[in-house]
């Protein structure tokens, strides 16, 4: 049964294995790269010497635009890319393309049982699947990790932060990479189960999984721990915005000074509670009005911040909380096809 | 034949049809705000009372506070990538190879309609609709986001985050390129399915081949369809970008760029003589009690000059013109090799 499945999934391990090659070679030339750049750069001993922003902003910009930068992109591309044709190429062809050619007849005839020929199956190329997902998604965060490292010394204003939990990168490190692979694969056997031929069963594993890796970060990943709400006074002197609308409306915004934090909302209120919309006070009106003014003016109104986030330190959880997700969907769906293909008629 | 076709491609038609009414519809709804979002921004008139820098950057946090417009915008982008890689690999691929998997190209070959008719009619309708599929998705995108388009490429100038037209990931997914994509992607699928004769292979090689067109022709072709410009100016030491100090005596500096949305394929600091300057560092800049503006002072008086090699921003439709006509020409020689092939191929 291993040989039946090594046989017939050998041009699949083969390509993966020569594109994940390939992949680590660019990778490991890059990480090697970058790892250089930031032990010259100078950032590990900033803080001896206090001048963490301009060493980190010259490091940053010098990774910005560069080739490192693309291929680490590239790299985040592929990650993304990787559970969905996991998913399209290895699980939807799985149970199909014996139903298509009609080899599963001869395939559940012989000594081993159905459940016992899916199980070997479904246990070894998912595996393959999660191995080969979590190896690029270590190569990965080994590579970025130095931007990250210095992302921590940039403040928040500079426009420069690179933040791991934000929705793009989040997905591309860690272990989750391993909980999408399981679940695209399993996802890519079950509509193959239902659907009884290949092509449209890619294409809805294709559909779904899109679908999924949208909804997570948009809808359910903020609330798997609920978010810390902060309120503190408005920093007057670290505005983000300042807009002053017709008929006295006005939008004040202070920038979060929340260190690598998943930023969900950031609200200026007024004491009483309410989103501060106006109406602009008297000095910030008229043409002829000076900024200091406006913003003294604004100051006396006792405005708060409400910020909403996700701290930096829950990275991890959430990480285990999504992976953990994932490989229970895995399960259930991979439960479903064992309940499916044991009904099944050999028609 | 034409009925024939259409039975075959029903479902892909479909689906299609379907994606696009979807996708046209969240545009639909969403980009008439957008629009006068951006009419009342007051960016439209803001070269006259000169705060455009301000204005946009205010737009682009405005729209950043909402999620959904950010959000459609980079779906935007992926869904053009993605749009014609998906119609090579599911309506190009198997094509052919399912009509051999599954015996019936004897059938269908063994007609009164010769094996050429046969093969023309389905690459000519099939590549249309897939121009046109990748032609109506890119004009929709590209009307919807116009306004930030335009709004980012001013926020531009020296900030690290600008995005101009010109720019690998926005040319792409922008104007008539799409309609070349498509119409290679699927005449790609087609010969890999030929060539092959098996549909999984095909599908998998068509994706990896257009996926390492997609990624050479911005790194490596695109950038020399025109000759760019070059240019040498003194190097504005106000305006510095990067300024970085290595050990063993080495100093990079990279200049600010003023060419509001241009291209830049090369930033280089050189110095008189004319070679790339890499040090050393001057006194001023090691030192860690001076300030950044006598570091800046010292720089100036090495009489550094920035060598800029880039293509302007007035040359954005010579370079939609000349990829969407490269790609259409490689289509029509896949094509062309797609009849040759099939001609010769005895019906076994």
């Amino acid at each position: 049964m291993m040989w039946l499945t090594w046989r017939q999934f050998r041009v699949q391990t083969i390509v993966t294995s020569a594109a994940l090659a390939v992949l680590a070679v660019l990778l490991a030339v890059t990480g090697l790269h970058l790892a250089h750049l930031y032990d010259t750069s100078g950032i590990a001993a900033c803080q001896a010497r206090g001048d963490c922003p301009r060493v980190t902003a010259s490091f940053i910009n010098a990774f910005r635009g560069s080739i490192d930068e693309v291929l680490l992109l590239v790299g985040v591309v592929v990650l993304y890319g990787a559970p969905a044709l996991i998913g399209a190429f290895w699980g939807a062809p799985l149970i199909a393309r014996e139903i298509e050619a009609g080899t599963l007849r001869l395939a559940w005839s012989q000594s081993v049982t159905r459940t016992r020929w899916l199980a070997v199956k479904l246990g070894l190329i998912g595996l393959a699947a999660m191995a080969a997902a979590g190896l690029l998604s270590l190569m990965i965060t080994w590579c970025s990790g130095p931007v990250f490292q210095a992302a921590q010394h940039v403040g928040p204003d500079t426009g420069l932060s690179v933040n791991r939990l934000d929705p793009v990168l989040f997905g591309a490190h860690g272990i989750a990479p391993i909980g999408y692979a399981a679940f695209a694969f399993a996802l890519g056997v079950t509509a193959g189960v239902l659907l009884r031929r290949t092509l449209p069963a890619m294409a809805v594993t294709l559909a779904i999984f899109a679908a999924v890796q949208l909804a997570m970060p948009l809808w359910i990943r903020s609330h798997l721990i609920s978010p810390v709400r902060a309120t503190s006074t408005l920093n007057m002197a670290n505005l983000d915005t300042l807009e002053i609308g017709s008929r006295g409306h006005m939008t004040v915004l202070a920038a979060v000074d929340k260190p690598a934090a998943w930023v969900m909302s950031n609200q200026t209120i007024t004491p009483a509670g309410q989103v501060f919309t106006g109406p602009a006070p008297q000095a910030c009106q008229g043409q002829a009005s000076n900024p200091q003014a406006c913003t003294n003016a604004v100051g006396g109104l006792h405005l708060r911040q409400l910020v909403t986030y996700q701290p930096a330190s829950r990275y991890w959880a959430f990480q285990s909380y999504e992976t953990a997700i994932f490989l229970g969907l895995a399960l259930a769906l991979a439960g479903f096809c064992f309940w499916w293909i044991r009904r099944r008629r050999l028609s | 034949m034409m009925w024939l076709t259409w039975r075959q491609f029903r479902a892909q038609t479909i689906a299609a049809a379907a994606a696009l009414a979807v996708a046209a519809i969240a545009l639909a709804a969403t980009g008439p705000h957008l629009t006068s979002l951006y009419a009342t921004s007051g960016i439209p008139a803001c070269h006259a009372h000169g705060d455009c820098g301000r204005l946009a950057s205010d737009f682009v946090s405005q729209l950043k506070a909402g999620t959904a417009y950010a959000l459609l915008f980079y779906i935007g982008i992926g869904l053009m990538f993605l749009a014609p890689a998906i119609i090579g690999v599911f309506w190009g691929a198997p094509l052919v190879t399912r009509e051999i998997e599954a015996g019936t190209f004897r059938l269908a070959w063994g007609q009164s309609v010769t094996r050429t008719r046969w093969l023309a009619v389905k690459l000519c309708l099939i590549g249309l609709a897939a121009m046109a599929a990748a032609g109506l998705l890119s004009l929709m995108i590209t009307w919807w986001a116009s306004p930030i388009d335009r709004t980012i490429g001013i926020a531009g100038g020296s900030r690290a985050t600008a995005f101009y037209r010109l720019d690998p990931l926005l040319f792409a997914a922008r104007g008539i390129t799409p309609v070349g994509y498509a119409a290679f992607a699927f005449a790609l699928g087609v010969t890999a399915g030929v060539l092959i004769r098996r549909t999984l292979p095909a599908m998998a090689v068509t994706l990896a081949v257009f996926a390492l067109v997609q990624i050479a022709m911005p790194s490596w072709i695109r950038p020399h369809l025109i000759t760019p410009v070059r240019t040498a100016v003194a190097l504005n030491t106000a305006n510095i970008n990067g300024l970085m100090i290595g050990n063993n005596n080495s100093m990079t500096v990279i200049g600010g760029v003023n060419e509001p949305g241009a291209w830049v394929l090369s930033n280089q600091t050189i110095t008189q003589a004319g070679h790339v300057f890499t040090g050393p560092p001057t006194a001023a800049c090691q030192s860690q009690t001076a300030s950044f503006q006598a570091c800046q002072a010292s720089l100036g008086r090495l009489h550094l000059r920035q060598l800029l090699t880039y293509q302007p921003a007035s040359r954005y439709w010579a370079f939609q013109w000349y990829e969407t006509a490269i790609f259409l020409v490689l289509a029509v020689v896949l094509a062309g090799f797609c009849f040759w092939r099939i001609r010769r191929r005895r019906l076994s």
